[in-house]
């Protein structure tokens, strides 16, 4: 049975045990260590900055930077048991050109989260988010390729093939957005308070925020609007600095563990990539916030599409000027 | 100086004392309430939170972290601050405007600018980042602070204490050791002071320049994102808030018992350090005694 | 003045050389590296052709020149307030709070102990539309419905920075009132000044100083603040210094973040050695 060391790069909140149970169980005589980094960015630095972990937790906007500089190994998913567990939508967001390089693991939507009280019509598109029936009491989240990926659901864009003037018509729809726009939402504790006081009636939101406001007994909704849902999927992947390429595999496939995902749903409010184990949620404010009792959300979503390292800077920079714009 | 008693300027420091603590206010409010979300009304009373983070490793751990940097950078920056400031005062040689401009230009470069150029060195040289590159960075940052605290100290002081020593037969070692660091001690200890507070609570060069350990301000930021941890990290902030009260009330207690005031010029007629009659505040802001 | 060399270099070695180390080769990497094109090959990667495609691209747009001028004029007005309030502050603990003036300063600056970041959250608690402050007004029926523009504006970040300044620049404007000879008030009463007058033609010039040194102390880093655009300032609060955190986090293009850097730097430098006519250096050392 393999034994010894791994060390993890991950996100704060995922190194506790019930998070890799199917692991510590099947080979306890691992050693796992866990290292930290606050963001994406932030991750993706330290790697590049030539940080030796073996495993690393990124999300699907930076899988390209990682295969494009050479820092993570190709999978030998043969070797996956629960492989084919995974449904094809979470399979392709882990696939560069034919080659597995990650492991979905956590996941949730992004849409628009409102307050059914302020928005009794209810909201059925992302054009939602630049109503002025809404003005003022409107949140986006503070990242430039989600505004992009909002941009292109609404204009019929294609995310990955934008054209410059695409890009600009997106550019210009956020300048103007901006007065209707209460605050760009950075962590969503702050979102939750607004939501909550009722400063914002709608805003771009992840399902775990919406799962707590029900909680809460706020009046809330998630919508399910005719563009579709946007996805984002975290992954896990290995470095090619590793040594332990074996060892680290298998942790990989153990987070497709049944306990695992059952940790996953019911304490963080997330979704896991393997379906047959959803059963085990049974929380109804948990069902709703997953979208569990909506057998067809997955196919009606839109998956968060890796980009290229220069669609990347182009995202940056427009959302950098929709800022700076005066 | 004069004791008038004038209302307006009394109310108007009670004013501001009240604005300034009135968030304080709040916040020890939601270390106490027994919900998760921040906001009015509150939830419930309970003092679970503090349970919570005293349970909290990591909470304490980024604590500690940041001691650790604090103590380290501000020792550093005053043991620099106070050897430059003793050469630069007693002794001759040329050179010294450049040096002191230099040792004073980090005032003027916004704390992004610095970390992000530390940031390019250290990735540059292959150092990883770790609580040591934040210590550098908080030491660059608190030593023109270190030294024109130090260097207003000893302006003041009658050099011929030292000249005597030196007559008397002593190595300048031995002057050093006891006749000027005893006689600037308390501009010492202000210096360190002074560079503690910069560095313990400071995040933006942490946040440029750690490794895997955070300081307790960016370890707050990250948390933000998990809501149900956030009200401990509220109850964190109590605490250190209520530890450096009492420190700091400790420290005005210990002052009144009857330091002497080493000062050699009268009081109130403290020497004048031309062109620089602003800076020197900690001295007498920690060090004095009574008048 | 004792002419021993060896002991004074070695006494102004480890701050020399810890200021060459730590500052004046950072400065210099980071001038160097903003003359990269771009971060293929990750930050190590030697050998890439300087260009100056980061300097054309902020001398030439419109979008982030404006930017710097916009985050200068809000510091300024965030260093005047701070000044402006602390002043009275700092007269008061001088000239009114007698014995236990190092106390009520002590106080007052303990806040400044507390995490920064978690005051100005409890700050939006009080100026949110359902905050403290609107509650207030509504209560006294000063207005109808929620003033929306205390949170999420420039307004916004300015007020909160002043906040947070504030104790802080009290202490050079304290420090200056503080080396005032009393001696000098009384020659002024004594020759018939008015308390008002006295305070033009003696007090106020000679606090001069200290006011400018605490002016700074809060303009130079305001021009580079980033994190409280981001946690109050709304969707028209950002400034320079949020663009060049993108470019250094999320936007992973550190050359272009470096280039914006050294436009700021040198501006600063350059308003900076206007002032310096004010404080001589020279006469420190002499």
């Amino acid at each position: 049975m393999p034994s010894g060391e791994l060390a993890v790069l991950e996100w704060a909140g995922y190194e506790i045990p019930e998070m890799w149970a199917d692991f510590g169980k099947d080979y306890p005589d691992a050693n796992v260590m866990f290292n930290f980094g606050a963001s994406d960015p932030d991750i993706y630095g330290k790697v590049l900055a030539g940080s030796s972990e073996d495993i690393i937790h990124l999300y699907t906007p930076f899988l390209n930077f990682y295969v494009e500089e050479g820092l993570i190994e190709p999978l030998d998913v043969s070797r996956l048991k629960n492989w084919d567990k995974v449904p094809q939508g979470f399979k392709d967001a882990c696939t560069i050109d034919g080659e597995v390089y990650c492991v979905p693991w956590d996941w949730g939507y992004s849409s628009i989260l409102y307050r059914t009280d302020k928005i009794p019509e209810g909201v059925d598109s992302w054009a939602a988010l630049f109503d002025s029936k809404y003005a003022g009491h409107i949140s986006m989240w503070d990242d430039g390729p989600s505004a992009v990926s909002v941009g292109s659901y609404i204009k019929g864009y294609d995310e990955q093939n934008l054209t410059d003037d695409q890009l600009e018509e997106i550019k210009q729809m956020w300048i103007d957005q901006r007065d209707k726009n209460l605050f760009y939402w950075v962590d969503e504790p702050a979102l939750e308070e607004a939501i909550s006081s009722g400063d914002i009636w709608a805003a771009y939101g992840w399902n775990g925020a919406f799962y707590r406001l029900l909680q809460a007994g706020v009046p809330v909704a998630y919508a399910d609007p005719t563009e579709g849902r946007n996805s984002w999927i975290g992954q896990y992947a290995i470095s090619s600095k590793s040594d332990n390429y074996d060892l680290a595999l298998a942790f990989l496939d153990e987070k497709l563990g049944q306990e695992t995902a059952t940790h996953l749903l019911v304490d963080y409010a997330y979704g896991h990539p393997v379906p047959e184990y959803f059963s085990v949620v049974e929380d109804p404010l948990l069902i709703q916030a997953l979208s569990l009792d909506d057998p067809g959300i997955l196919e009606r979503t839109n998956f968060t599409v890796p980009i290229s390292s220069a669609d990347r800077d182009r995202f940056t920079e427009m959302w950098a000027q929709v800022k700076a714009a005066p | 100086m004069q004791d008038r008693r004038s209302p307006f300027f009394a109310t108007y420091y009670l004013i501001i004392l009240f604005v300034l603590y009135f968030p304080l206010g709040i916040l020890f409010l939601f270390s106490i309430n027994d919900g998760v979300i921040f906001a009015f009304p509150l939830k419930g009373l309970t003092l679970h939170w503090y349970q919570d983070m005293f349970g909290n490793t990591e909470l304490l751990q980024a604590a500690r972290s940041s001691l650790l940097v604090a103590v380290a950078s501000s020792v550093a920056a005053t043991a620099l601050g106070t050897t430059a400031a003793i050469a630069l005062l007693r002794f001759q040689f040329k050179g010294k405007t450049p040096f002191v401009a230099l040792a004073l230009v980090p005032l003027l470069v916004p704390y992004i600018i610095l970390g992000a150029a530390l940031l390019i060195l250290f990735a540059g040289l292959q150092v990883e980042r770790s609580l040591w590159t934040v210590m550098i960075a908080h030491t660059i940052v608190s030593l023109p602070y270190a030294l024109l605290v130090i260097m207003a100290r000893m302006v003041g002081f009658d050099k011929h204490l030292e000249e005597a020593a030196a007559d008397l037969g002593s190595t300048y070692g031995y002057t050093l050791r006891r006749v000027i660091l005893p006689l600037i001690a308390p501009a010492i200890l202000a210096a360190w002071l002074v560079a503690f507070t910069v560095s313990f609570d400071e995040f933006i060069l942490a946040s440029f320049l750690i490794g895997r350990r955070p300081t307790l301000p960016v370890y707050l930021l990250s948390q933000m994102r998990f809501a149900n941890r956030f009200p401990q990290v509220v109850a964190m902030t109590v605490v250190v808030m209520l530890a450096s009260l009492s420190l700091v009330l400790l420290a005005q207690w210990l002052q009144r018992k009857g330091t002497v005031s080493t000062q050699v010029a009268p009081a109130g007629q403290i020497a004048r350090l031309p062109g620089f009659e602003d800076i020197s505040f900690q001295v007498e802001g920690v060090g004095k005694s009574s008048e | 003045m004792l002419k021993n060399r060896s002991i004074a270099s070695s006494l102004l070695l480890p701050s020399a050389a810890w200021l060459f180390l730590f500052f004046i080769l950072p400065m210099i990497g980071m001038v160097i590296f903003s003359f990269r094109p771009d971060m293929r090959g990750g930050p190590f990667k030697l050998g890439w052709l300087p260009s100056i495609t980061h300097y054309q691209n902020i001398f030439t747009g419109d979008i982030y020149l404006p930017l710097l001028w916009l985050s200068v004029r809000v510091a300024f007005s965030v260093a005047l307030f701070a000044t402006l309030l602390a002043f009275p502050l700092a007269y008061f603990l001088v000239f009114h709070a007698g014995k236990r003036s190092s106390l009520y300063l002590t106080l007052a600056i303990l806040p400044f102990w507390t995490s920064f970041l978690l005051r100005i959250i409890a700050w939006k608690t009080i100026l949110g539309s359902n905050g403290l402050i609107n509650n207030l007004l509504i209560y006294l029926g000063l207005v109808n419905e929620p003033v929306r523009i205390l949170l999420y504006s420039r307004l916004a970040v300015v007020v909160t920075l002043v906040y947070v300044w504030l104790p802080f620049v009290a202490l050079p404007i304290y420090a200056s009132l503080l080396r005032i000879n009393p001696s000098l008030l009384e020659a002024a009463a004594i020759l018939g000044a008015s308390p008002w007058r006295s305070f033009f033609r003696v007090t106020l010039p000679l606090s001069l100083p200290g006011v400018i040194a605490g002016f700074f102390m809060v303009f130079i880093p305001t021009v580079g603040e980033y994190i409280t655009p981001i946690l109050v300032g709304g969707t028209r609060g950002s400034l320079y210094g949020n663009i060049i955190e993108l470019y250094f986090g999320d936007g992973v293009n550190w050359p272009l973040g470096a280039a914006l850097s050294v436009v700021m730097l040198v501006g600063v430098l350059i308003m900076a050695l206007l002032v310096s006519r004010l404080v001589d250096f020279r006469r420190l050392v002499s």
